[in-house]
């Protein structure tokens, strides 16, 4: 996680205590939070619980060298978007072209001049929060504020890779606002915008922190909830399709919405691809639409909350 | 070689008085893994202790120190050069390391 209103954290790997000390006078009005390791492994494993917002990392190290250090940090998705300044003994520019093709955004000789190496350092945490900046905006979706399809794609993965590896459970919800074309038709384009507003505004409180809501196209929106059984997929999907059914629209009298859940579970699906887990959550969708709307349908067991159903009865195949 | 001692170019500034007291103090020990390394002919631990103080010294204002284990360094890098062929740069380093105080 970012905490944008926590000091830069910056993590400095050097094995010579006098290194340390001296930038942590140096540095001191700087604005910034120091962590301190004095080998390569240390500060591998700090740099992956700590997440600081830039590492200084010597070169010559007694154990892993600063280049093995910087390519551990390049290699592994937790750490290698942190940015790196090497700060070295060594003017040799073998040495410095080295760190720039592993990945270095920076280096900087050692003995250093203090002024140019604060410089060198809120120039680098400046550009790494730009970035961020930058890459959390093209994962965004302008009109509701959820993440994007982009965004959902590349997660889809990154939880379909961690269940792989720890089997644990997961939900993949597809929903879709019901005859949004008519709404759009009658009430006016922003209409459907508030419409589309709306739902997501109730997708954000109905789910947890942990949950992932994406808008995935026009009126669709794809849900990822990660550690969560069938039922409690279930029953996230009905509060959220029950809310949706009883909100009121100020400003459209008599507009009312309501949609449509395909629920995919790793209950039920032996299958391991992304695509194949989309098939399954719009198949499910599909029986949605097809029963009548405003429903929750799950893949391998049909119709399970709205419609014909209360919540509590267990799921049945009647209504598919 | 003289034996007048060397003080910090930042001896005036006062946040950094007490880190380079601390700098001083730990000479004596850098200084004997100097001598340690040189007596076992560990020419790497020789070439890693000069490649410290070539980073660190001039951070403390002991920039003459800091210039002469570069030198030391270079003069080690060069693996043409014997061990005994480099004693003029390690006695300089060890004089220089010598004096300096606080």
């Amino acid at each position: 996680m970012v905490h944008a209103d926590r000091k830069p954290v910056l993590l400095l790997v050097d094995d010579q205590p006098a290194i340390h000390r001296l930038l942590a006078v140096k540095l001191r009005n700087e604005e910034l939070e120091f962590l301190t390791a004095f080998t390569g492994e240390e500060a591998l494993e700090l740099a992956k619980e700590q997440q600081p917002s830039l590492i200084l990392l010597d070169l010559t190290m007694p154990g892993m060298s600063g280049f093995e250090v910087l390519k551990a940090l390049k290699e592994n998705t937790d750490t290698m978007e942190i940015p790196v300044i090497i700060v070295s003994g060594s003017t040799d520019s073998r040495h410095k072209v080295r760190a720039f093709e592993l990945g270095a955004m920076d280096y900087v000789c050692k003995p250093f001049d203090v002024p140019e190496l604060r410089a060198r350092i809120q120039s680098a945490i400046k550009l790494h929060r730009l970035m961020k900046m930058l890459e959390q905006r093209a994962q965004i979706d302008g009109l509701t504020g959820l993440w994007n399809r982009a965004y959902f794609d590349k997660r889809l993965e990154i939880e379909l890779n961690s269940r792989r590896r720890t089997n644990r459970p997961l939900a993949l919800v597809i929903c879709d606002l019901d005859h949004f074309k008519l709404l759009n038709d009658n009430y006016g384009h922003p209409a459907g915008d508030t419409v589309l507003q709306g739902f997501a505004s109730l997708l954000n409180h109905e789910l947890r922190s942990s949950d992932v809501a994406c808008r995935y196209g026009g009126e669709e929106f794809a849900l990822i909830l990660p550690e969560t059984t069938p039922d409690e997929a279930i029953r996230a999907c009905d509060r959220i399709r029950l809310a949706i059914d009883a909100k009121s629209w100020k400003n459209y009298e008599g507009l009312s919405a309501t949609a449509s859940f395909g629920l995919a579970h790793s209950d039920d699906l032996p299958v391991e691809t992304a695509e194949e887990w989309i098939e399954a959550a719009d198949s499910a969708l599909y029986e949605a639409k097809r029963g009548g709307r405003n429903q929750v349908h799950a893949y391998g067991h049909g119709l399970a909350a709205g419609g014909a159903l209360e919540i509590d009865e267990p799921p049945t195949e009647q209504a598919a | 070689m003289s034996n007048d001692p060397i003080y910090s170019a930042f001896a005036e500034d006062e946040e950094m008085a007490e880190l380079v007291e601390m700098f001083v103090e730990e000479m004596p020990d850098r200084i004997s893994s100097l001598q340690d390394a040189w007596e076992s002919s560990a020419r790497n631990d020789l070439q890693n202790i000069a490649h410290q103080l070539k980073g660190s010294s001039a951070g403390y204002g002991f920039a003459a120190v800091g210039r002469s284990a570069a030198d030391l360094e270079d003069a080690l890098k060069d693996m043409e050069r014997e061990l005994a062929s480099v004693k003029a740069e390690f006695d300089a380093l060890l004089n220089l390391c010598s004096r300096v105080s606080a």
